[in-house]
């Protein structure tokens, strides 16, 4: 099993892309919990800067592991990522009762354990005998987990188990606490499980074969995290501000546009040939 | 070295004494935490509701792990007719497979736990008939090519031949007897633990919430959903994972590759100790 098919050989190294994505993701948790502790949701939209950050790193690591041919296809990976990282991410979000600043580097940290055993017992048990295994599945539910409270903090301003698990209304003065109504009551948790799992295994699964190049595959990376940052702000005109929903759904807007417009110029690069071909011809003119 | 000069290991269907025991041991190891937990007063419900819950969801999972390998899974070959099977992935199939099961199994729920498990075996069984049986039909009438196995003589079942119906240079193709008689089976297993790690972190959350000073007016409701994102979340991890233990394809029950199943189990009972642990904690009392 252990054949390696070179992805890309030019570009940025693995470690780079990791280092980037990781600080990416941490330093853009970090500002919108901190604005969130401050009372202000305004910097809501950090968490979807965070997931594409992670995004980014995750992309990464599912092309070095995918290069080794594990035989069941790239999205399984992503699923495996995220199915790991929503199970790290929930632990995380508890332990915010000692403080909210620890709720993002307890997520990485226990994502990074669970993610160990489960690489070691792919490699080890299941007998995968892939060198960069272990670490990469490692690294896989570290990028779930960080993508996922990016877009978890985007819908909801909050990152905290007692915020997210209910929604507060006040009623003629009366305040009530709905859990019902809630990121994870109302199930839209699921949703953004999804969207991330689609947008971690969509762009190398898009982009691979031999003509890959690691520019391409990172732009579109960038432009499926902002896509789904796009319906991540839309749902998140149920629980933030109007003001920062719409912070929220512009920029996540501007961004997708750039990176689309961008990864059609790079995807118009490195085609064989472009024709601009119409989709009718006017054969009866 | 490229991938199409590269030999399959010799090994891969091997089994790992060594490494197994570890595994093994891991869960125990994960089990007495989640007694100790629970005696502590970290976990609510005293010492044996963190225990009895993180045993069935260990079962549960050992369940998935057991009926992936009956889901006949083609892959792209598949797609083009060159190999038997669902042309899709693993991951892909199991997870309809289980989340179909689950999604009747938690309609199901409140009306007791024999009622939900049945539920969600028979609504797992039923989405992976209905995809056999139309997979079959576009096979056959779509694509005009018969139902042939290339990995056995005799369909076992039936004792119907396979070889004159086999193209040259395929593996087979389409979806033999005992191809759909395994997939609604995988099917069956598949719904049938998604389901019981689904009732098993239900039952402990409800019990837990008190402890959480969450009551009242939808409690039930976050009780649902936090148990179903985790069901979901270890479902996945456990299709994937056994998805990697049959490495691509496999035919069904009579398949070769379906002896490789043991290691699947080890490697679901360990994955979902470590997972349904963390799970339990993300309602633990700090």
């Amino acid at each position: 099993m252990s054949v390696k098919v070179e992805a890309s050989h030019d570009g940025i190294p693995h470690e780079k892309v990791m280092a980037m994505g990781l600080v990416l993701a941490l330093v853009s948790l970090y500002i919108a919990v901190a604005g969130s502790y401050a009372g202000y949701d305004y910097l809501a939209f950090f968490g979807g800067i965070a997931a594409v950050g992670a995004l980014i790193w995750g992309n990464s690591t599912i092309k070095r592991l995918c290069s080794y041919g594990i035989g069941t296809g790239v999205p399984s990976a992503g699923m495996l990522a995220f199915g790991s990282g929503v199970i790290a991410m929930l632990f995380a979000a508890k332990l915010a009762v000692i403080s909210p600043f620890l709720v993002p580097i307890a997520g990485l940290i226990i994502a990074l354990i669970v993610g160990l055993i489960l690489g070691w017992i792919s490699n080890s048990v299941l007998n995968m005998k892939i060198p960069v295994m272990t670490r990469s599945i490692a690294e896989l539910a570290a990028v779930g987990s960080l993508a996922l409270m990016g877009l978890t903090i985007v819908a909801t301003g909050h990152i905290t188990f007692t915020q997210i698990t209910s929604f507060t209304l006040d009623i003629l003065g009366i305040t009530v606490n709905m859990y019902d109504a809630s990121y994870i009551g109302a199930g839209i948790i699921a949703v953004s499980f999804m969207l991330g799992a689609i947008a971690l295994q969509h762009p190398f699964n898009a982009c691979l074969g031999p003509g890959e190049k690691q520019d391409r595959t990172n732009m579109l990376t960038i432009e499926c995290g902002f896509l789904s940052m796009i319906v991540m702000a839309v749902i998140s005109f149920a629980f933030v501000s109007m003001v920062a929903a719409w912070i929220s759904l512009i920029i996540a807007l501007i961004g997708w546009y750039w990176s689309y417009k961008k990864y059609f110029a790079l995807s118009k690069r490195d085609a064989a040939a472009w024709l601009n071909a119409k989709p009718f011809s006017d054969a009866e003119e | 070295m490229s991938a199409i000069a590269a030999k399959p290991a010799g090994n891969a269907g091997a089994f790992q004494p060594v490494a197994s025991v570890i595994a093994i041991i891991l869960a125990i190891i994960f089990i007495g935490a989640a007694y100790f937990l629970g005696s502590s007063g970290i976990l609510s419900g005293g010492a044996m509701l963190p225990v009895t819950t993180l045993v069935g969801i260990i079962v549960g999972a050992a369940l998935i792990a057991f009926g992936v390998h009956f889901v006949p899974v083609g892959g792209a070959p598949a797609a083009m007719g060159q190999s038997p099977g669902i042309a899709t992935g693993v991951a892909m199939l199991a997870t309809g497979a289980g989340l179909a099961g689950l999604f009747g199994g938690a309609w199901a729920a409140s009306l007791g736990f024999g009622v939900a498990l049945a539920g969600g075996a028979i609504g797992g069984g039923l989405m992976m008939a209905i995809t056999c049986l139309m997979v079959n039909i576009s096979y056959v009438y779509g694509m005009g090519i018969p139902a042939a196995s290339g990995k056995v003589e005799k369909d076992p079942i039936t004792g119907d031949s396979q070889a004159e119906y086999k193209s040259q240079g395929t593996e087979g193709h389409g979806l033999p007897f005992i191809s759909y008689v395994g997939g609604v089976v995988g099917g069956l297993f598949g719904g049938l633990g998604g389901t019981l790690i689904y009732i098993e972190l239900l039952d402990f959350y409800t019990a837990s919430f008190p402890a959480l000073n969450i009551v009242g007016e939808g409690a039930s409701a976050l009780a649902v959903g936090l148990a179903g994102i985790f069901a979901i979340g270890m479902f996945l991890v456990i299709a994937v994972l056994s998805a990697y233990n049959i490495t691509g394809t496999i035919e069904g029950p009579h398949d070769p590759k379906f002896k490789r199943f043991p290691r699947a189990i080890i490697a679901a009972i360990c994955a979902s100790g470590i997972c349904g642990l963390v799970a339990l904690l993300a309602v633990a009392i700090l």
